[in-house]
């Protein structure tokens, strides 16, 4: 998923230099016997969560969850932010969710399901409901309340942008185009507690998608509404740890302990705080002097700060997060595309400096990406990518030996990125290294508001992006990114390649998981040396910053989810 | 007087109308499908027949024309409708922001009245002293700091340091929002709202008020000059009654029109200070809608700055008559 695009940071460009000037302030006024050892508190944020030592009580003030524009929908389905997902996920509990104790290696675990099966072709999944689940109205979770809860979510006249994922089930296809009143492929049975799912065709991990947002479960209050936008404006109930105190205003959404949680994937019910305030703050510098002036106790760390909040604060700096951060060129550009420059796909990919940028830009905080599906995901290999190291003499080689065959560049590659976003850095560190080996090249900023539009309707050249997991599945990245079917959606580079979409479609059918990968690194093997339509640049890291006098645990999983059920807080009161 | 007023009131109609109906042709020429943009983003196919039914819903598959018709007719009976966006009514989003920016541009102006007026007429009466010379640098100063960047610092220096260094916490003040919220006769803040107001008040007047300061110097000496004031002063009164009664009086028009401006300005276009300081108010939510397209929120918002744009100035018209009694407004034509 998107990180939520920022559209009111038109000011940090001017402001980062200021904050260059504020930083250096933050130094000094570093106060003996303040936060001397808070980096120490940073590396636990991952610890594993040991509920016998919880405290219980207390609240929070989130400064840096919404930064930019207030969330557009906290509804699960039509939430495509994960800044909003942090609150869909406290107020809702999915038929499966993902163990991240281990972050090399997550797993999914049955939740609301207490168990799931499905057959040996992965066609056809079963879930056997917990007995005693209710949402925060009392109203018993029952397997007709997916039911209600995906014909809702797959209505033609409300669906939201992640619908797409009804394809997977039979008959969502035919829901989505307005051809079917209801999902043929689901069926409830509220006696024996199950819900059965029939697939469009094979997914060996659909168990994962399961759990995913637009699958939650919704009461019967929904059904009362005469027009359905009206839930996420109002007293949206769910089953999750928390329940909203009042209807959200584009200032704050204020969320407080659900008592009659049925518990987490372990049955364990403990709930630390007593309400979490989400604030929305329309500028990350401001938001973080909020933070400093002690009006929450998180905050988002403005770019060109992370040194000064690390030395000052806690940070989730050292929790990687699945996401990668990386560049698309266009395969039907006439100047870059095609299998006839792949030559000079591969030199630009060699000429990138990744050190570089993640010196320069992020304080060494990132981790340089040597492929697209970033570590943590299962299946995940290192090294997939053969061009995505720094090594000018054969990016030369390569450009010049292009160059012989005959091709030239007239005119300057534009390299393309949302303004305002502080990619600007990155993109001028790129265009001095494409520069280096003669590559003439020009950076392109697009306003951030349309910028991802303009790219599903193919603006793209060579082009930014970024992608955060939804769930830990290989094809989030290889299917949702780079399919011949996700173009006009996120495969900018209008990357078609019948061989991969083949291995694609034939790694998440497969149920042995060990072939499965196979399939999904020969795939993406592929894509990175032979196709050359992605760059990776780097997998993201954490990027909250908490006040540690304050905060004693803040557990961010790998997902950038924040646990917000096991954060606690020093003096519970 | 009265006559006038009225007259006035009246011409606000026409006034609003034409403003409203330059917007909403220009939004039509804004790219990006509406329909499209409310039923999905860009990640999703929508079937047309969803969009077709969403046209239906927001009268978006009527003529231009008609549309148009349409919108006033609602608006005349002062039915804003649904924001594009979220759905939640544009009455109730108005409802909450007009108050915010009225607010917020009140004590601006309060301060650049006190601070800009005093400032001038001082540097005018000592001209060329040291006091005016300083004045005049920090004033010239003032007018070209960026208002994020003085929103910034202030933040900083009085906000973020007092915290760090455990000032008193009466003398903290607050980066963002607007605290309890809480108001008496709707202008003065109550309980803690004082200290939610004071930096976005400072910034959002920052600039207004050097300009009413070299304003008001300027007319000041102007007005100095001129021959009543030659002859108030041969008729021996007090230099205070000269500087107050006859200079101050005549010098004022100019800086009154200018501070009228700045009133309608800051309550439609607070953009900046109400970004970093998250007063959440008109401008920036205007700014916002025309991003998303969001054609009822931005049609909405821009009419109350129209009519306090018209009313403002109707104010600032008949306080000349206060000020200059050679003003007479029921005289026929504009005073």
């Amino acid at each position: 998923m998107k990180k939520h695009r920022r559209l009111g940071v038109r000011l940090i460009a001017a402001v980062s230099a200021l904050a260059i000037v504020a930083a250096a302030c933050g130094d000094d006024d570093d106060e003996p016997g303040g936060s001397g050892s808070t980096s120490d508190i940073g590396q636990e944020t991952t610890t594993t969560l040991d509920n016998t030592q919880l405290q219980v009580g207390g609240e929070i003030v989130d400064l840096g969850t919404f930064v930019g524009d207030p969330p557009e929908h906290i509804d699960p389905a039509l939430n495509v932010t994960l800044d909003a997902y942090q609150v869909v996920n406290a107020l809702y509990d999915g038929l499966t969710d993902i163990d991240t104790s281990d972050p090399a290696n997550p797993k999914i675990v049955p939740h609301v399901a207490e168990s799931y099966e499905a057959n040996d072709d992965a066609t056809v999944w079963t879930f056997t409901i917990r007995d005693g689940v209710e949402f925060s109205n009392g109203e018993q979770v029952l397997p007709s309340s997916f039911v209600r809860a995906w014909e809702r979510a797959s209505n033609p006249d409300f669906a939201g942008d992640y619908s797409y994922l009804f394809n997977f089930i039979k008959g969502g296809a035919e829901k989505l185009a307005g051809d079917a009143e209801t999902i043929a492929g689901v069926t409830a049975d509220d006696e024996a507690m199950t819900l059965t799912v029939e697939l469009s065709s094979p997914y060996s991990t659909f168990d994962a998608i399961a759990g995913f947002q637009l699958f939650l479960p919704m009461p019967s209050a929904v059904d009362e509404l005469d027009d359905q936008s009206e839930w996420e404006n109002g007293l949206m109930i769910g089953n999750g740890p928390f329940k909203l105190e009042k209807p959200r205003t584009d200032e704050e959404i204020v969320l407080v302990r659900n008592d009659g949680w049925a518990g987490d994937a372990n049955g364990d019910t403990t709930v630390t705080l007593d309400k979490v305030t989400f604030r929305t703050s329309a500028d990350p510098d401001s938001a973080y002097n909020a933070f400093e002036a002690g009006e929450g106790d998180t905050a988002n760390i403005p770019s060109g700060r992370v040194s000064e909040a690390e030395d000052n604060y806690a940070t989730t700096l050292d929790v990687g997060i699945l996401g990668v951060y990386y560049f698309e060129l266009k395969q039907t550009d006439p100047v870059v595309g095609g299998e006839e420059n792949v030559d000079l796909r591969r030199a630009i990919s060699l000429a990138v400096n990744r050190d570089e940028i993640n010196e320069a830009v992020y304080e060494n905080t990132r981790q340089n990406a040597t492929g697209v599906t970033p570590p943590g995901i299962p299946g995940f290999k290192e090294g997939l990518c053969e061009y995505c190291i720094y090594d000018q003499a054969r990016a030369q080689e390569l450009f010049d030996g292009w160059k012989a065959d005959g091709n030239e560049i007239t005119e300057p590659i534009k390299v393309q990125f949302n303004a305002g976003a502080g990619h600007e850095d990155v993109v001028a560190i790129i265009v001095d290294n494409l520069d280096a080996i003669g590559i003439p090249a020009v950076a392109t900023p697009i306003d951030g508001e349309t910028y991802f539009t303009q790219l599903a309707e193919g603006a793209c050249q060579f082009c930014r992006s970024g992608w955060f997991a939804d769930y830990p599945t290989y094809d989030n990245f290889s299917y949702d990114l780079f399919h011949s079917d996700a173009i006009g959606g996120n495969n900018h580079g209008e990357h078609n390649n019948p061989e991969y979409d083949e291995l694609i479609d034939e790694a998440k059918a497969t149920t042995d998981p060990a072939k499965s990968a196979e399939l999904f690194q020969q795939a993406e093997t592929m894509l990175l040396n032979d196709d050359v339509t992605v760059i990776p640049i780097n997998w993201y890291k954490g990027d909250y910053v908490y006040n540690p006098e304050k905060i004693s645990s803040f557990p961010q999983n790998n997902f950038g989810l924040i646990a917000w059920e096991r954060v606690t807080v020093t003096d519970a009161g | 007087m009265i006559s006038y007023t009225i007259r006035r009131l009246l011409l606000i109609l026409p006034t609003a109308f034409a403003a409203l109906s330059l917007l909403f042709g220009l939004f039509f020429l804004l790219p990006g499908d509406p329909a499209t943009l409310i039923v999905g983003g860009a990640n999703r196919n929508v079937p047309e027949e969803v969009i077709e039914r969403a046209k239906v819903r927001y009268g978006l598959d009527e003529s231009v024309p008609e549309q148009f018709v349409n919108y006033w007719k609602r608006t005349l009976r002062w039915d804003l409708g649904e924001s594009f966006q979220n759905d939640r009514s544009v009455n109730e989003i108005l409802g909450e922001r007009a108050p915010n920016s009225i607010r917020l541009s009140f004590w601006a102006i309060l301060i650049e009245i006190a601070v800009g007026l005093s400032v001038g007429i001082i540097s005018a009466i000592r001209r060329y002293s040291v006091v005016d010379r300083v004045t005049t640098v920090i004033t010239a100063v003032a007018s070209a700091i960026p208002v994020f960047v003085l929103g910034f610092v202030l933040q900083y220096a009085l906000a973020v340091y007092p915290n760090k260094h455990d000032w008193p916490e009466w003398a903290k003040l607050r980066v963002q929002g607007r605290g309890p919220d809480t108001w008496t006769l709707f202008f003065i803040p109550t309980g803690e709202t004082w200290r939610y107001l004071v930096l976005p008040a400072i910034t959002l007047a920052s600039v207004s008020t050097a300009l009413a300061a070299r304003m008001m110097r300027g007319s000041m000496l102007e007005v100095s000059g001129s021959d009543f004031m030659r002859t108030a002063k041969a008729k021996g009164l007090s230099e205070r009654s000269i500087v107050l009664r006859h200079g101050l009086r005549n010098a004022m028009l100019p800086v009154i029109t200018l501070i009228g401006l700045d009133f309608a300005t800051t309550i439609g276009t607070a953009v900046l200070t109400e970004t970093v300081f998250n007063w959440n108010g008109i401008g920036s939510t205007i700014a916002r809608a025309v991003g998303e397209r969001d054609a009822p929120v931005m049609l909405a918002l821009t009419l109350v700055v129209v009519i306090a744009y018209a009313v403002i100035n109707l104010i600032v018209d008949l306080s000349y008559a206060f000020f200059d009694p050679r003003v007479r407004l029921d005289s026929g034509g504009h005073g």
